[in-house]
């Protein structure tokens, strides 16, 4: 299991480093909000939205895992569950697009964008984002120790790419969480 | 062979009734992924348990690979699978010996 510390702490020690880091805050109508968005951190937001199977066939295997080791029931699971599930992640996806969709962009030529999230989509974008960080992983066969090295990405290359939007969205999800609360206040 | 069964039950009566169906196990892989607070939230969303419970199972998941999140009867062992799959978490139902 990756730390939360961890996993986002690489991120959010670049966020800092930037001019103008991202914020994220709870608006005034009490949904969660990220803003001061970089047009590059947009761009990979907006990666959210791609069909994990399409684009991370070899990170997808993860996504759908076999309940166990007995065939006839694997075989089952595949038949009847999988297919269920997958459009269940479809569904959630087509969510965090529609929102994805009202980000808003700043004037100017390199303008900052922001994004709200109503409260009531923060488990499609918990799932979406899960499942990307899963696919991206997968797919680029980054390692547990990857995950955990405090350092930053190297930008240049597809996989540091890929290690940065592993712990970008784990921010987010971090943010998410924290934002979805429990009734018992916590 | 004693198999350590994570407190699950609620009352005498859910007790006696979990001890006759106890066949098969709801268990949590560990993978280097899931963010550890994200694991708590599934647990508490799917079991509707407390932070505590939530956070002492993840922590099992963390250190021993594993953790027995729920046992009873197949039918709902494979519905809460599913329900973890959803949230995709590394989840296997395996029938318990002895």
């Amino acid at each position: 299991m990756s730390s939360n510390s961890t996993a986002s702490s690489c991120w959010q020690r670049w966020n800092r480093q930037q001019v103008n880091p991202v914020i994220f805050e709870i608006s005034p109508s009490g949904q969660p909000r990220f803003s001061r968005i970089h047009p590059l951190l947009a761009e990979l937001l907006r990666a959210t939205t791609l069909d994990p199977w399409e684009h991370f066939p070899e990170g997808c295997a993860r996504l759908l895992p076999p309940p166990g080791t007995d065939e006839e029931l694997c075989a089952d699971w595949q038949d009847h569950v999988q297919p269920e599930l997958r459009l269940h992640f479809d569904s959630e996806r087509a969510v965090v697009e529609a929102d994805l969709a009202l980000m808003k962009k700043g004037r100017g030529k390199n303008a900052f964008f922001s994004l709200e999230i109503p409260l009531d989509h923060a488990d499609a974008w918990l799932t979406t984002l899960n499942a990307l960080r899963l696919a991206l992983v997968g797919d680029h066969g980054l390692t547990e120790e990857d995950l955990s090295r405090n350092v930053e990405p190297d930008l240049s290359s597809p996989r540091g790419l890929a290690l940065m939007q592993v712990n970008l969205y784990a921010f987010m999800q971090e943010c998410l969480i924290r934002a979805v609360g429990f009734p018992d206040g916590e | 062979m004693t198999m350590e069964m994570p407190d699950l039950l609620e009352s005498p009566e859910t007790q006696l009734s979990e001890r006759f169906d106890r066949s098969w196990l709801v268990i949590v892989h560990n993978d280097p992924v899931n963010l550890m607070s994200y694991v708590s939230m599934v647990f508490r969303r799917v079991f509707g348990w407390n932070r505590e419970r939530a956070e002492k199972h993840m922590m099992e998941v963390h250190h021993k690979g594993r953790s027995i999140v729920w046992s009873g009867e197949r039918e709902k062992a494979e519905l809460y699978v599913q329900q973890l799959h959803g949230f995709l978490l590394l989840a296997t139902l395996e029938q318990a010996t002895g």
